[in-house]
């Protein structure tokens, strides 16, 4: 919390990006650890948020605070219609079929140089403004995305919470079950799609919005990888388990600066090892050894 | 991607002559085929499908950036291959081009063929259809999964270095692009039906030029992708496939 | 008795290639009625619930609740109208505790559809209180009230059947279809399970339809039974007439 105080301006960029990051992590977790839905479409609508915000400022001129929540919500409205067919196919089309969407998506940015100005990207996007002035050190971001951070966390667990976090961790259990006993599986499974759209939306205007630039490479696979990594390797259908996630696998290896290509072999064999040994995740498994001791 | 690599090196490397590489990364793909298979794959048939394709895409990732570290990043001029140029029936193509594709149909042929008439090939069918009843009736389905893979594996290698010399530079980045193609290739010509699959590469690999010729070239990785979710979505066995039991 | 049938098959029919599950079964259960359903391995008793339940897509025949024809409609369709059934195999939310496997069963009928569940007012919150009530009560009723914040992987299997009980009764259904609930339960509990029955089936006028291989319990719950053998109806009316019944005697050992 207090931390600008004590850290060097890299220390709090991590930190700032490990924030932004949550934000599509858990909507991710939404989709994953509680639906039970194995998107890859995740990164695709952090990046369409991250453009649909950029642009709104840019083009029309649309102050940060109406920004954001515009890019959110252009990104839920974006996966209905790619929910919707994807939804009837079965496990290993869903998951090619959102693959493909995060395919199409770059393609789009690349290519649609008219609206996205394709490889030479968007600069100049303009930082939030709080009372007047422009919030431009890494300091002052911090305290906003740390915000962003909290609020996010605070509305995951409420959904989590409620009955439809109740509803949704049934249907990923049994489906069939969930079914027997009234839960409307296929309205459920769209909604936590859509709601995961819209935190990774989110997540991605305030990456915008905080760099100050953007291309076509916010659509990379690298983040999405990412992001099932800290799902996963955290523990997926936890709060927690996002959280340190996040920390494990963003914060620590971007603040030791880890190369990208040895974090993804990291990742990669962290994925393999994960998959056979703690299936839950490090979360539950710390939580696990910490009822021991 | 590994199989262009390997080629390339012992090319590049050892000085061999370009049939020797391409014998080389064969080889190289069967045994890397066969160790993942063994470590990995047979393992994941008792796990739910989400799984494995984390720890497929964790083996992926290590790969293709443990080859960014060996290799280096920036593409490799691959000098092999015979790419003189050679009139077929009036259109100019490459020689390389010519072997590609008696290659491949030398290939699809003998795997069709595999398919349908071999003990393997029913093997493989009943597995695709129904993993409980092998098991019953004492069939080694981690035997065959072994032998697929690593055959699947050896393909690509295979591809790989018969591409290398019109690809002109290799690098690590050749993967991605190609198993995205793989899948629309798969879907639309129907999983499981090898004949839909030749189909489905000549349809994919005609759209993309019509594509790239006419509309733009970078839409060309799209292109797979749009019949991919089309597919999915009007006709999710594919042209040829047959409807399997979820 | 001339009041409609609360649940009425007509000619329910299902094959799988040469196999013929259901070969044109009627049945009626009568509101308020304890039906009970026994018959020998594969005579197509669990094949029935799955099709009256839309689980699967009968061949032929209609099913209709309350004199309406629901067949093969989807199963939360039906349960969200007052058709729970449970599973035979063991079926509960592993990851979620006794409680909220229960509360997970009941909600959808109390809240209504799918935006409400998301919702987080003090109506959600007064909603939850009173399931959490039921719930609880059905855990002590059937002694699995210490266990009521353990995750539901965790209980025996015995004890998940019960689980599995109390969650139909969660949404306080018209009618409920058990497959097979007392297999694997203590015989403790056996006898506590069936007095719930025959209270629930007093007080809130519940239909059930039971299927059971301990024909002795069924046969001294239910008013009336129904015998199934290969795919069809062999024989149906009172315990004591189909206990001596030679056909079905003969079924049962021939």
């Amino acid at each position: 919390m207090l931390a600008p105080l004590a850290a060097s301006d890299y220390v709090l960029h991590v930190a700032v990006l490990s924030f932004i990051y949550l934000l599509p992590a858990l909507g991710l977790n939404l989709v994953y650890g509680y639906a039970g839905l194995l998107s890859l479409a995740t990164g695709a609508f952090f990046g369409i948020g991250a453009y649909a915000s950029a642009l709104l400022a840019l083009r029309l001129g649309w102050p940060f605070w109406l920004a954001l929540p515009a890019a959110g919500a252009v990104c839920a409205l974006v996966a209905v219609p790619m929910a919707v067919p994807a939804l009837r196919l079965r496990s290993y089309s869903f998951v090619m079929v959102t693959l493909g969407f995060l395919v199409i998506s770059e393609s789009v940015a690349k290519n649609w140089v008219g609206l996205t100005r394709g490889d030479m990207g968007l600069i100049d996007i303009p930082r939030p403004r709080l009372g007047g002035a422009a919030l431009t050190s890494v300091p002052q971001l911090y305290y906003l995305m740390l915000a962003a951070a909290v609020l996010a966390a605070l509305a995951f667990r409420t959904i989590v919470r409620s009955a439809a976090g109740r509803a949704l961790a049934a249907l990923r259990d049994d489906e069939t079950l969930a079914a027997a006993y009234g839960i409307d599986t296929w309205r459920f499974k769209l909604a936590a799609f859509v709601l995961g759209a819209l935190l990774a939306g989110l997540g991605g205007s305030l990456y915008a919005h905080y760099t100050a630039v953007l291309d076509p490479l916010v659509f990379d696979v690298f983040h999405t990888l990412t992001l099932l990594t800290i799902v996963f390797g955290g523990g997926a259908g936890t709060l927690h388990g996002v959280l340190l996630g996040t920390v494990v696998f963003l914060f620590v290896p971007e603040a030791l600066r880890v190369t990208p290509q040895w974090r993804m072999v990291l990742y990669g064999l962290l994925l393999v090892v994960f998959v056979f040994r703690l299936p839950g995740g490090l979360g539950p498994a710390l939580a696990r050894l910490g009822r021991r001791v | 991607m590994l199989g262009a690599l390997v080629a390339w090196t012992v090319l590049d490397r050892l000085a061999w002559p370009y049939p020797a590489a391409v014998a080389v990364a064969v080889l190289a793909s069967a045994v890397l085929g066969f160790a993942v298979s063994r470590l990995l794959m047979e393992r994941l048939l008792v796990m739910p499908f989400s799984m494995a394709v984390l720890a497929t895409l964790g083996v992926q990732l290590a790969l293709q950036n443990g080859a960014q570290l060996l290799w280096g990043a920036s593409p490799k001029f691959f000098g092999g291959g015979w790419i003189a140029p050679v009139q077929v029936g009036g259109v100019g193509i490459v020689g390389q081009q010519l072997v590609i594709f008696l290659a491949a149909a030398v290939a699809f042929a003998g795997l069709a063929a595999v398919v349908r008439s071999t003990p393997l090939g029913r093997a493989m069918r009943a597995v695709a259809q129904n993993r409980e009843a092998c098991d019953v009736v004492g069939l080694d389905v981690e035997r065959v999964v072994r032998v697929t893979f690593t055959l699947g594996v050896a393909f690509a290698g295979l591809a790989g270095a018969l591409m290398a010399p019109i690809l002109v530079n290799v690098g690590t980045t050749l993967g991605l692009p190609m198993v995205l193609r793989c899948f629309a290739i798969i879907v639309l010509g129907g999983v499981g039906s090898v004949p839909g699959a030749f189909a489905g590469g000549l349809i994919l690999g005609i759209a993309e030029s019509f594509v790239a010729g006419y509309l733009t070239l970078q839409l060309r990785d799209a292109v797979g992708f749009a019949i991919l979710i089309a597919m999915l979505v009007v006709r999710p066995q594919g042209l040829f496939g047959v409807r399997v039991r979820a | 008795m001339s009041a409609t049938p609360l649940l009425s098959v007509r000619g329910l029919a299902k094959r799988y290639g040469g196999v013929i599950a259901l070969d044109g079964v009627d049945l009626d259960a009568a509101a308020g009625e304890r039906l009970g359903i026994i018959g020998p391995n594969g005579s197509g008793k669990s094949t029935l619930f799955d099709c009256v339940t839309g689980l699967i897509a009968p061949d032929g025949g209609r099913v209709a609740l309350d004199g309406r024809d629901v067949t093969a409609r989807p199963l939360h369709w039906l349960a969200a109208r007052g058709l729970v059934r449970s599973f035979q195999k063991t079926a509960v939310f592993g990851t979620l505790s006794l409680v909220d496997n229960l509360l997970a069963a009941g909600q959808a009928r109390a809240c209504g559809g799918t935006l409400a569940a998301f919702a987080v007012g003090g109506a959600a919150a007064r909603r939850t209180a009173a399931l959490t009530v039921r719930a609880l009560g059905l855990l002590d009723a059937l002694d699995l009230a210490p266990l009521a914040a353990a995750p539901a992987a965790a209980i025996s299997f015995g004890q998940q059947k019960l689980l599995q009980f109390a969650s139909c009764l969660m949404s306080e259904p018209r009618l409920v279809l058990l497959d097979e609930p007392l297999a694997g339960v203590n015989p403790l509990l056996v006898e506590r399970l069936v007095a719930h029955i025959r209270r629930v089936n007093r007080e809130a006028g519940t239909t059930f339809v039971i299927i059971e291989h301990n024909t002795d319990v069924l046969l001294g719950l239910c008013a009336r039974v129904v015998v199934l053998a290969r795919g069809r109806v062999l024989a149906a009316g009172a315990p004591d007439v189909i206990a001596r019944d030679p056909r079905v005697i003969e079924a049962y050992l021939g």
